[in-house]
């Protein structure tokens, strides 16, 4: 044990001096009320004997206070192993670069327990970061400890890599002796020369960390989103966590990622569809805080839907239009088929329509559509007829033959491509056109020309139409006409118009991007630093990671593009530094203070000896006493209540055996539950699970049964169910999927169908604003749940028996998880495609679904529609 | 075996306490009438005959017939035995007062351990048990010092009421509002100077009373169970004694205390009046039944 203040310990010479006054000091009398006091006061007292205080309670009291002095004087225990090697300055050389975002906090601590053995052996220090900016690393001076610790304090990891190369240099620089470095893991081209320059100043120890150094890259592709992670390899194998954050911060998925042991890289395929995928702005790594964890998406990483409209027979392999379109558009975007009305009913970017007329209410919906700001992208053929007005041009009535058996020419080929969306595309010189539709010559033709044969004629003409663009190629989409689309020319232009559509600007390659935002060390977005600076277009995928250039996005506002750490760094484990010996970070010599235990040590006996003065007086109530004793002591017990399901209203919810899904239903049940107890005159108890079949089900008004994908169901559970639908029950099935297809939850449309093969299912309707349901406490039109879109089934007819009252209602918003509240009731899942609103029309639904199984059909009786309809009214 | 009377509550209870457990104390005593009626006949008998001509029950003498007595008077049978005409007299009776007085001062209401009653309490339940069987053998009690009267058994409640409730004041009685041949018993812890005690007692000699004094003292004052360095304080603002040793002064406060017990008494005597001497921690139907005989002793002896 050392201490810090030992002259403090001089003030120990002052123990006997206490120890005698105390002993001369008489302790107070008692105090006693005796009515017989005249004759006592007439009495002369025999002997004086003074009284003494006793003699443990004095050592008591000497004890205190030497345990007082003995903690003032600052005892700090620790240090024994981890001495500071040689003689002389020390120099610590910290690695600051993105690998040791991580793990920044224990970096941190073992660069101050440095500090604070180097201020034990009372030697000077020099601090080095190795990655500093755009100035090359350079060492503070040697200073005394204490003016080190704020810069030590002030240090941050940076975005980009370690200079060990200007370390080097700075190293020689200095003037210490030996050195501590705290690595990061992370191999460099310079790190030979870095050790070397670190073993001529003297003996050297450096310190590693456990956790391998991490870095993300995403990989988009037709399949979807993957996540690739890149490590050092270590020998255990890792379970991490990805999420795919959007550009407000919501996580959209949270995807698991195992690395087995002594891998090097591993992958996970973010599962979202394609609407929710394209809001995604980030993928993050959990629990690693650095810029070398996030990932930052672009457009590149986005897939805009492409519907194709059906063609008669559009679908015949090599001979049919659509299989070209398909087979070209694959890669960039997510192709729809089907018909206008399907397409057009979810939010689409491009649509392409190839020879077809869109003629009546069709082609007034997708010109709607259209002045909206979508694309149409048309071909022609010999069903296109001048008449139709959704063209960029008028044509000419027939179309032009080039070569052939019956004609002069020859087929033409392409021009270059005119400044426009196709600029700068490579032409292949094999790409003709044997036929192709004219348009009437007019002012605006040639600024609406794209591409253009080589006699000038237009090939892709375009306009705008309100806030859209219809876009027509003048020959067909398969190889009728020319042989466009048999080209990889094909491909690119229809990539260029897709993201054209999109709104990102293609244009020539070598325009300047400015730095937009960046990211820090810690992974977060913020404004660039001040010494960086534009990166060339052209450039995006071959530069490194600097201070010049540090990760984040570049580019105006309708051009963004995403430089990121993953896909430009090398990841390569550094190997031990040669002549160093070696230490974990965690066994940094740590320092335990004692002072304040001890100082506790006394205060505790100080109250005992205060305790037992009382007591010696005669002041201590044996009752106040035995109170104190007894407030110490006391244990709060919670009494285990196991509640009996009839003791109060109870909603309850089907055990469905995956351990999420229950807790999900559980809280979402017991959030519905404080809700409808806060705003309504129900008194809800807790949520019980249920396992149909087993328990009794009669006591519960309402029954929530989310379906999971492997849903089971035995013909006991399903007899219960049945009985409890006539008894008067009523069951909320819910399939979780949300939306149209039930995206989120596949497998549970189908599980649904499996189990409830013997229900008694009554013949279904949609949920309207019209039924009781929707008005049975708040008047609602829609009933979302974490997510919206689905149709909600209730029972068609109204059954008298059965009150009216639908025994069964199905949907598939997944309630539970938009009812699911935490303990300081916070939502725990987030609305897809969110807002505060969606949430409050979840909880009325929840709210209209208890009172509507508690009252029944009470709100659909005649007689409160004339107020009904007042309030509709208004 | 005289039974054991159950203690009288605290102060703070309703008098319904005290006054129950002095009816407790009276009703267990029919025993203690049936003993003591050998000596106290004319108590258990009810009025006492005053010796003279009066309204009463009890024959007193045959006088002849004087011009101006009622005709109604004659007693015929008398008058039948000789020639002369004779008038029945009887004797005057008349109830006996009993004045009561106990020590209100702050000095009495304490107690030195949490079971035992206040010297207060025990000197109440005392009285209240002596004017319940005086009650019984119809007389009448008073307080010294007011002229309320109380008799009869709503008389026993309102003068349980009356002790409770009576303020507290100096540690010796004023001899004003005692009528005349009442008997007198005074009930306190009689530590104040023997001087002041003398003078009272003179005060009393003076009048043409019967008194009977009841000394009420706690164990505590008696042997002094303290240790060690403690400072006694007074409870009416006479002051404080620190003694560093009170197992040195223990010997010499008992001295003390048992010259003030033998002043009190020697004082009593001289002026022909009785001390009972009692300890809290004793069971008061001893000191019941020696107040009892007290009074009858008096009474007999004149």
């Amino acid at each position: 044990m050392i201490f810090t203040a030992p002259w403090v310990l001089l003030a120990l010479l002052a123990l006997p001096v206490l120890w005698w006054l105390l002993r001369a000091t008489p302790p107070a009398p008692r105090a006693q009320n005796f009515p017989a006091i005249r004759l006592l006061a007439a009495l002369r007292p025999r002997e004086e004997t003074p009284a003494r205080t006793p003699w443990w309670l004095l050592a008591l009291r000497l004890a205190a206070s030497a345990l007082i002095i003995l903690g003032v004087a600052g005892p700090v225990s620790g240090g024994g192993g981890g001495a500071l090697p040689g003689a002389g300055p020390v120099l610590l050389v910290i690695d600051n670069g993105w690998a040791s975002g991580p793990d920044w906090a224990a970096r941190q601590q073992a660069a101050s327990a440095v500090l604070d053995r180097a201020e034990r052996d009372r030697r000077r220090v020099a601090l080095l970061a190795t990655a500093s900016g755009i100035e090359a690393p350079h060492a503070t001076a040697i200073m005394p400890v204490d003016m080190l610790r704020p810069m030590l304090a002030a240090l941050v990891p940076m975005p980009w890599g370690d200079d060990r190369a200007g370390a080097a240099r700075a190293v020689a620089g200095v003037a210490t002796g030996p050195g501590v470095y705290i690595g990061d893991g992370v191999a460099g081209p310079d790190d030979a020369a870095f050790a070397a320059a670190l073993r001529r100043r003297g003996p050297v120890i450096e310190l590693r960390g456990a956790l391998p150094a991490r870095l993300l890259s995403s990989l988009a592709g037709p399949a979807g989103l993957t996540a690739v992670l890149t490590q050092t390899p270590v020998a255990a194998p890792r379970q991490e966590e990805i999420y795919a954050e959007t550009g407000d911060g919501r996580v959209l998925a949270r995807t698991p990622l195992s690395v087995p042991a002594g891998a090097a890289t591993a992958q996970a395929r973010i599962d979202l569809p394609s609407e929710f995928r394209n809001q995604l702005s980030a993928l993050r790594l959990a629990q690693a805080p650095g810029a070398g964890s996030v990932v930052l998406l672009d457009e590149a990483a986005r897939r805009r839907p492409v519907g194709l409209l059906n063609a008669g027979s559009g679908d015949t392999p090599l001979l049919g239009t659509n299989y070209y379109l398909e087979r070209a558009l694959a890669p960039v975007a997510e192709v729809r088929r089907g018909d206008a009305a399907t397409l057009l009913a979810r939010p689409l970017s491009v649509l392409v329509a190839a020879d077809r007329t869109l003629a009546g209410p069709e082609g007034d919906k997708i010109e709607a559509w259209v002045r909206q700001g979508g694309m149409l992208i048309r071909f022609a053929g010999p069903s296109i007829g001048s008449a139709d007005d959704l063209l960029p041009e008028k044509l000419l009535e027939g179309d032009r033959q080039l070569g052939g058996a019956m004609s002069w020419s020859q087929p033409e080929h392409l021009a270059a491509f005119p400044p426009g969306p196709f600029a700068g595309l490579a032409l292949p010189r094999d790409v003709t056109v044997g036929r192709q539709v004219l348009a009437e010559p007019s002012a605006a033709l040639p600024e609406n020309t794209w591409a253009a044969l080589a006699d000038g004629t237009p090939l892709v003409t375009a306009a705008r139409h309100g806030a859209g663009e219809i876009v027509l190629f003048h020959v067909t989409a398969n190889a009728d006409w020319s042989n466009l689309p048999l080209s990889g020319l094909f491909v690119d232009m229809l990539t260029r118009l897709v993201q054209r559509a999109s709104g990102v600007e293609v244009a020539g390659d070598a325009r300047p991007l400015p730095p937009a935002q960046s990211l820090d060390g810690a992974g977060i977005l913020g404004p660039p630093p001040s010494g960086a600076r534009a990166l060339g277009a052209s450039e995006l995928a071959t530069a490194a990671v600097s201070p010049i250039h540090p990760p984040g996005y570049y580019g105006l506002e309708h051009d963004r593009h995403a430089f990121n750490l993953g896909g430009h760094t090398a990841l390569h484990a550094a190997g031990p530094m040669s002549g160093a010996a070696e230490l974990s970070l965690a066994a940094a010599p740590q320092a335990v203070r004692l002072g304040p235990g001890l100082i506790g040590l006394a205060l505790a006996l100080l109250c005992a000896d205060l305790l037992l003065t009382l007591r010696l007086r005669g002041l201590l109530r044996p009752a106040v006493a035995g109170l104190i004793l007894l407030l110490a002591a006391v244990h709060p017990a919670a009494a285990q209540t196991a509640e009996s399901p009839a003791l109060g209203t109870h909603l309850a919810y089907v055990v469905t055996g995956d351990a999420t899904v229950d807790g999900v239903s559980k809280s979402g049940l017991s959030g519905l539950s404080d809700y409808v107890n806060d705003h309504t005159a129900a008194v809800m108890a807790a949520p019980l699970p249920v396992a149909p079949g087993k328990d009794d089900l009669s006591f519960y008004p309402l029954i929530y049964w989310p379906i999971t994908a492997g849903a089971k169901a035995s013909p006991a559970f399903i007899a219960a169910l049945n009985d409890y639908m006539r008894q008067g029950g009523i069951v909320l099935i819910d399939t979780r999927g949300g939306g149209a297809d039930g995206a989120f939850a596949p497998g549970t449309d189908a599980a649904l169908r499996r189990v409830s093969e013997g229900l008694d299912v009554p013949t279904l309707a949609p949920l309207t604003s019209a039924h009781v349901l929707a008005r049975a406490f708040y008047l609602l039109t829609e009933f979302p749940g974490r997510y919206e879109g689905a149709t909600v089934w209730v029972q068609q007819d109204q059954d008298r028996t059965n009150d009216s009252v639908s025994p069964v209602i199905i949907g598939a918003n997944d309630w539970a998880a938009a009812w699911a509240t935490d303990e300081d009731g916070k939502p725990l899942f987030a609305t897809i495609p969110g807002g505060a609103r969606q949430r409050t029309l979840a909880w009325r639904f929840g709210v209209n679904l208890v009172m509507y199984a508690l009252t029944g059909n009470y709100k659909g009786d005649q007689v409160h529609v004339p107020a009904i309809l007042e309030r509709l009214g208004q | 075996m005289i039974p054991k009377l159950s203690r009288a509550g605290g102060r703070p209870a309703a008098h319904h306490g005290l006054l129950g457990a002095a009816e407790a104390a009276g009703a267990r005593l029919p025993a203690l009438l049936v003993a003591a009626e050998r000596v106290a006949a004319t108590v258990a008998q009810g009025v006492h005959g005053r010796r003279r001509v009066g309204v009463g029950d009890t024959f007193w003498q045959y006088r002849p017939f004087v011009q101006g007595d009622a005709a109604s008077r004659i007693d015929w049978r008398r008058s039948g035995r000789s020639d002369r005409v004779y008038v029945r007299d009887m004797e005057w009776e008349a109830a006996q007062t009993v004045c009561l007085w106990r020590d209100a001062s702050p000095s009495m209401a304490w107690r030195s351990v949490k079971g035992l009653p206040a010297k207060r309490e025990r000197a109440e339940l005392l009285l209240l048990a002596l004017a319940a069987l005086l009650f019984r053998a119809g007389e009448q009690v008073r307080v010294v010092g007011q002229g309320r009267v109380y008799s009869g058994r709503q008389g026993l409640a309102r003068l349980a009421d009356t002790l409770e409730r009576g303020a507290d004041s100096d540690g010796l009685p004023d001899a004003v509002r005692v009528p005349a041949q009442a008997q007198v018993v005074l009930a306190g812890d009689f530590l104040a100077p023997l001087a002041e005690i003398k003078a009272c007692l003179a005060r009393f000699a003076a009048l043409p009373v019967r008194l009977h004094l009841v000394q009420v003292l706690d164990p505590a004052e008696f042997e002094l169970p303290y240790e060690g360095r403690v400072r006694f304080m007074g409870l009416e603002r006479d002051g404080e004694a620190l003694i560093p040793r009170v197992s040195g002064v223990r010997a010499a406060y008992a001295e003390a205390l048992q010259a003030q017990i033998d002043g009190v008494r020697a004082l009593a005597a001289a002026a022909g009046f009785g001390v009972t001497l009692h300890r809290t921690d004793h069971a008061p139907e001893t000191a019941l039944l020696a107040l009892f005989m007290a009074l009858d002793a008096t009474a007999a002896r004149r």
